[in-house]
């Protein structure tokens, strides 16, 4: 085994599982929502780019932009639907119609893309930056970039602005920050919009990685999970460092034993965690 | 209604369900439905105890159901074993994997709960996929017609007409043992609990092992159906623990309305006559399943039978 290039494995993977989670961290410690279709969200984030580079020839940058905006716009019309549900904190009726929308995901992109699995090609994902024995592509370093970029961005966001400390104001107490004048209501779809694009940035950066598939979506579901309970429910520095650990484990655990059973073993990992901690590693979550 | 006239209207009823697939036709495929409909029912029954009853979502039901079909199909391919045996391990294999899912997750709650019991879900399906003890991605093929045998005769299904009366006495003893369940202790305790656990704890109710209890109680029920399905495709592979199933036991749950004795029932009838006789074929039917559930529960959240108050209150 060339460690050097599991370490570089790892720590792409991990930054890419952050990447991937990111929208679902907030979506918990803002809205306590969770998002059952994340992996379908991802899925069709994946295909748009695919489409909107291979159909209809659109540079890559623009084309993350588009899968975005659909991204956000799925994020905007699924919070709307669930509006009612989530001012009530229905979190059985939420989990089941998230469940909902990602079956109707599921069929309506395998209807328009077909069942086949496409290749996801990048101007990034075809060149190779050498590191001596070891290497990767311009992609997994523009993963690496993105993501620690995304964190910073977001972390900025909602400390220092005045959308952050409403969105906080709301995590912190939804009742009382209506009673103060937030908008509860506008909060939510925004934490919804920003789910929707940040997954499918995500799928734009990741996807080209491996092939896509309509029928993909719960391997990255079940990494967002670990991720999110590693890092502390709600936690944005903590969902970054859960990432890069995970990736690690994943990376050498898919080397030493067995590439087939890694989410296995990440969920092995998950519910040591709970068992152990029921609270997550992060002893605050926001 | 009183208990004995509901009871009366129910065994009034039951002949008519026997042979509803003889008057809808009676040919092939509507045997082949009516099975369908009673096994998924069945399978749906076994949530139904935890999402109506506990409160709670298990999304692990699909395993219980997966569990039950590996059981039969392993048992009766490599050891010749009859439909007593494999029923009877079916259910013992699900009670242990209902103790161990049930003991992991005794201390989760709500959303914790479901991504734990999602999460088994899908690493149920790797496993499936991947381990050849299971028959991989092949499956488990070739596995014989279902043998019953009594003291003094020896019941058999060749195909699906002649398993009808099977999946229908398979139906049967789960409305009598949902039923039984809702009037027992355990399920006044499981309601009791998921209303108001603060008043279960005080009137000296344990939350955390009723749930276990529950959980057991209906893991064999969804396991049950898993046998019978078996049976029914002759093969079992990964695709058993597709999110088909989940979809549709929840659908079948939620879209009736709650704790309504034969609301899964009907619902199952809806869902499948919709797939086996309007389908719009596999992908326009998954958009179809997965609307309705949405649209159920974002606007109709007791379901049909909220709907139906709704009308009968307007026409007043």
């Amino acid at each position: 085994m060339n460690l050097t290039q599991q370490l570089i494995n790892g720590l792409v993977l991990g930054h890419a599982f952050a990447l991937v989670a990111i929208g679902w961290t907030v979506l918990l410690g803002v809205a306590r929502l969770v998002n059952f279709g994340h992996g379908q969200m991802y899925m069709l984030g994946a295909f748009m780019t695919w489409w909107a580079i291979s159909g209809l020839g659109l540079p890559y940058p623009v084309a993350i932009a588009v899968a975005m905006g659909v991204g956000a716009a799925v994020g905007l019309v699924l919070q709307r639907i669930m509006l009612q549900a989530t001012l009530e904190q229905n979190l059985v009726s939420i989990m089941i119609m998230t469940l909902g929308v990602g079956y109707v995901l599921h069929g309506a992109a395998a209807l328009i893309f077909g069942s086949t699995g496409q290749i996801l090609d990048t101007p990034l994902s075809t060149t190779d930056i050498t590191l001596g024995e070891s290497f990767l592509t311009y992609q997994e370093a523009a993963i690496v970039i993105v993501t620690i970029v995304v964190f910073i961005v977001l972390e900025l966001t909602l400390e220092r602005t005045r959308v952050g400390r409403l969105v906080r104001m709301v995590a912190e107490d939804p009742k009382l920050a209506e009673l103060a004048g937030v908008n509860v209501r506008n909060v939510y779809l925004g934490v919804f919009a920003f789910e929707g694009a940040a997954v499918a940035l995500a799928a734009a950066m990741v996807g080209p990685r491996t092939p896509i598939l309509t029928s993909m979506g719960f391997d990255e579901v079940i990494m967002t999970f670990v991720v999110v309970v590693l890092g502390g429910i709600g936690s944005v520095y903590g969902s970054y460092f859960a990432g890069l650990a995970l990736g690690l484990f994943t990376a050498f655990f898919g080397a030493l034993i067995s590439p087939a059973y890694t989410t296995a073993a990440a969920f092995l990992v998950l519910i040591a965690v709970l068992v152990l901690r029921p609270g997550g590693l992060a002893t605050r979550a926001r | 209604m009183s208990l004995s006239r509901r009871t009366w209207g129910l065994a009034a009823l039951a002949p008519l369900v026997f042979f509803a697939p003889t008057l809808a036709g009676g040919s092939g495929a509507v045997y082949s439905a009516a099975v369908l409909i009673a096994i998924f029912a069945v399978m749906a029954y076994g949530l139904d105890m935890i999402v109506s009853d506990l409160g709670e979502v298990s999304l692990a039901h699909t395993v219980f159901f997966a569990v039950g079909a590996y059981t039969t199909a392993l048992l009766s391919t490599r050891a010749g074993a009859g439909g007593w045996t494999t029923l009877a391990a079916s259910i013992g294999m699900a009670l242990l994997f209902a103790a161990l899912i049930g003991l992991v997750t005794l201390r989760l709650r709500e959303f914790v709960f479901s991504l734990v019991t999602y999460a088994i879900a899908v690493v149920a399906a790797t496993l499936a996929q991947n381990w050849s003890f299971l028959g991989g991605s092949d499956g488990v093929r070739g596995i014989p017609m279902l043998v019953l045998e009594l003291p003094s005769v020896v019941l058999q299904a060749k195909n699906d007409r002649e398993l009808w009366p099977f999946a229908f006495a398979l139906l049967i003893i789960t409305l009598y043992l949902i039923d039984r369940f809702r009037h027992s202790r355990l399920g006044s305790a499981a309601v009791m609990t998921h209303l108001n656990s603060r008043l279960a704890i005080m009137s000296g109710i344990d939350p955390q092992r009723v749930r276990l209890q529950v959980f057991l109680a209906s893991a064999p029920i969804t396991a049950a159906a898993g046998w019978l399905y078996a049976y029914q495709r002759a093969y079992v592979s990964a695709d058993i623990l597709d999110s088909y199933f989940l979809i549709l036991m929840l659908t079948a749950v939620v879209l009736p309305g709650r704790r309504i004795l034969l609301g899964p029932l009907f619902a199952t009838v809806l869902v499948l006559s919709q797939e086996k006789f309007l389908s719009l074929g596999g992908y326009a039917d998954k958009i179809i399943l997965g609307s309705v559930l949405i649209v159920v529960l974002a606007f109709f959240p007791k379901g049909l039978a909220g709907l139906w108050d709704w009308v009968v209150k307007r026409r007043r």
